[in-house]
């Protein structure tokens, strides 16, 4: 939050630019209409009173012959240009003419003239720079109103933006924990407003209880295959225990019962890993050793070497799940020697076979497409069983092929972040 | 491991619903050597184990009639006979659940023969160290580990033994004969499965010592890697119910230690 404070991009300020903007918009015309109106009238206001006197001068010059005080008498020719033009287009006896004289800065006159006899003209001169330095002040007026109104509204508009800002980011992060795995997750109601992030704050919410609903029924369904299928399965195994030992058909029975068992528990186990419902258990293991009992568990002949291996807080049984499971994929795909490296908290777990095909290298690994069809080995879900419970242990599991042949797997163990680590009972 | 000569058959009492894995296990642990009821009912089964002295019981957590986890519950009431679950689910709630019941391991199904055999022997093992102190020698391999007792760390000059008996250790109110293999609170006897027992006698060899999860599962239930520390964990809760809550501590991260005094 406090980072976005003052993000250029946030939506507040988004708000507060359109509002400013909207703001100036508005000052501006009513500003133009106002300067516009006001002028006018003074304009008109300074026509009347200059026909008002020059028609009053008229009247006097040709009662007295004399003009008065507040006028003069000029020939045509003193006039200035535009106002004798304007003089010699009068048509009506009694008539007058007028002519704004502007002239910068701010001293500007109104002329009034209306000829009296021959080439004589009875010209008033109107102040109207008063007018005009009024209007200026007008006009002033409102642009420091404009700029006072701004100081108000942008700050309230930033904190009304504020408010959206904080429910859309709330909305935000529910969502990312949604995401992250913690489907309790909801954003909630907030406030009475009943807007678009109301709307989609439900939609949302209601996404989420859909997707938990829909995982809790998967999970339970995994729950009850698992139960349904080793029910049979466990009387299958039992039963085929006690047929006798050195009979031929017995020990294919056995053989296969075997395989379809192993097949049951790594189809169950990849359910579980999908559902996410699984949850590493942590303890203090020493690498060295676990990483030797996997080795031998998965059978063949493995070349264990270990450097200085490190005692890491992990669930052990995933981390023998994944190591047996790399060895015994290297035993059936690779060629010996098989190699296992324990380095600190980092376990490789290489061949000098032909190494992971292209496409399990672009596309990581898929369920039931094994290394060798052909050789109709492995039901391949071994590595995705070992990329997903590498995935439960935040550890990371790379695939790759060594420069000089041969697969290549590394399973880097998350290390403690310092000497007190986190209990998961 | 070796099998165990036992003077009289062991009895096994088998409670599961399904009648092929009743009739098949059964069949597997008479090779064994087992003296094997089974019923397919957990009333019956109630009822079965009421009738005669087994040694080991195996449920299963869904039965008709009363389910696994009650029917443990039941026994542990008025018996602490070693019980092993078997669930075909293997969830956190179906194990969880058994072992808080009083259960004092569990497998998952489907289950080898001779896993669940050497998950019985274990129980056994336990059963007999708890019932059979006296010097002479015990039946099984674990022979060894009843004669060590006495002239383990109890004859240390820390340990907080009664110079009169060495073998009577007291923590405060909490005293553990390891002759008589007594356990006694304020005076009080505190009945402990054998699972418990082995399990108070660990921490006892090692006052204060902080026992992690995995010593213990190995040393307490002899399983290795594959062991679940579930059991471990629920089994100290349960320990701890009996004996006082804090006289075992959680040391976050690496297991559990018996509070001296």
């Amino acid at each position: 939050m406090a980072t976005r404070l003052f993000d250029p991009r946030s939506l507040r300020w988004k708000v507060a630019a359109l509002v400013a903007l909207a703001c100036c918009a508005v000052a501006a015309v009513i500003g133009v209409l106002v300067h516009r109106a006001a002028d006018r009238s003074a304009e008109r206001a300074g026509r009347e009173l200059a026909a008002a006197q020059v028609a009053a001068a008229q009247k006097e010059f040709s009662l007295t012959g004399r003009r008065p005080a507040f006028a003069d008498l000029r020939t045509t020719a003193d006039l200035p240009a535009p106002l004798a033009q304007a003089v010699a287009d009068l048509r009506t006896p009694g008539a007058h003419a007028l002519w704004y004289d502007v002239k910068a800065p701010n001293w500007y006159w109104l002329w009034a003239a209306a000829p009296v006899g021959e080439d004589q003209v009875i010209v008033v001169r109107t102040d109207m720079s008063a007018q005009v330095r009024s209007l200026q002040l007008l006009d002033r007026s409102m642009v420091t109103a404009a700029l006072a109104a701004l100081l108000v509204v942008v700050p309230v508009a930033a904190l009304v933006a504020e408010r959206t800002n904080r429910r859309l980011s709330r909305g935000s992060r529910a969502a990312r924990r949604i995401a992250d795995g913690d489907l309790d997750a909801r954003i909630g109601r907030q406030g009475r407003a009943r807007d678009e992030i109301t709307e989609i704050s439900a939609a949302v919410d209601a996404m989420a209880a859909a997707l938990q609903a829909r995982l809790a029924a998967e999970k339970r369904f995994t729950a009850d295959v698992a139960h349904e299928l080793r029910t049979p399965l466990m009387g299958l195994v039992t039963a085929a225990g006690l047929l006798p030992e050195d009979d031929e058909a017995a020990v294919l029975v056995r053989t296969q019962v075997l395989a379809l068992r192993v097949l049951v528990e790594d189809l169950l186990e990849v359910s579980r890993l999908d559902a996410g419902a699984e949850r590493a258990r942590v303890d203090e293991v020493p690498l060295g050793e676990l990483v030797a009992h996997a080795a031998a568990q998965a059978g063949g002949e493995t070349r264990l070497r270990t450097e200085a291996p490190a005692v890491v807080p992990t669930d052990p049984r995933r981390v023998e799940r994944i190591v047996t499971n790399l060895v015994a994929n290297a035993h059936r795909h690779g060629a010996p020697p098989v190699e296992v490296t324990v380095t600190g908290a980092r376990i490789t777990v290489r061949d000098h076979g032909p190494g992971f095909p292209d496409d399990l290298l672009a596309d990581g690994p898929q369920r039931f497409r094994t290394g060798a069809a052909e050789r109709g080995r492995g039901h391949g879900l071994g590595l995705t069983i070992a990329v997903g419970q590498a995935a439960v242990l935040g550890a990371d599991l790379t695939l790759t092929n060594a420069p000089d042949g041969g697969a290549l797997a590394t399973l880097a163990l998350p290390r403690p972040p310092g000497p007190t680590h986190p209990e998961d009972a | 491991m070796s099998a165990i000569r036992v003077p009289e058959p062991v009895g096994v009492l088998l409670v599961e619903d399904d009648a092929v894995i009743r009739r098949s296990v059964q069949l597997a642990l008479e090779r064994y050597g087992y003296e094997v009821d089974v019923t397919g009912d957990g009333l019956d089964g109630l009822e079965a184990f009421r009738a005669g002295a087994h040694d080991v019981l195996i449920l299963d957590v869904m039965l008709p009639g009363l389910d696994g986890i009650s029917l443990c519950r039941r026994i542990r009431e008025e018996s602490l006979t070693p019980v092993l679950m078997m669930s075909a689910r293997g969830d956190a709630l179906d194990v969880v659940a058994g072992l808080e019941a009083g259960a004092d391991d569990y497998v998952v199904k489907p289950v080898d023969i001779p896993v669940l055999v050497a998950r019985i022997r274990s129980l056994l093992r336990r059963a007999t160290f708890h019932r059979a102190p006296a010097p002479e020698p015990a039946p099984d391999g674990r022979a060894t580990d009843v004669s060590d007792l006495p002239t383990g760390p109890a004859a240390s000059p820390e340990s907080p033994t009664a110079p009169s008996s060495p073998d009577l250790l007291v923590f405060g109110g909490l005293t553990v004969d390891l002759r008589g293999l007594e356990v006694h609170l304020d005076g009080r006897p505190v009945p402990l499965t054998p699972t418990e027992l082995r399990l108070l006698l660990a921490f006892a060899e090692n006052p204060g010592a902080v026992l992690d999860r995995r010593r213990l599962l190995r040393d307490v239930w002899d399983y290795g890697w594959e062991g679940d520390t579930r059991v471990v964990d629920l089994c100290v809760v349960r320990l701890r119910k009996k004996i006082g809550a804090d006289r075992i501590e959680t040391v976050r991260g690496f297991g559990y230690k018996l509070v001296r005094g």
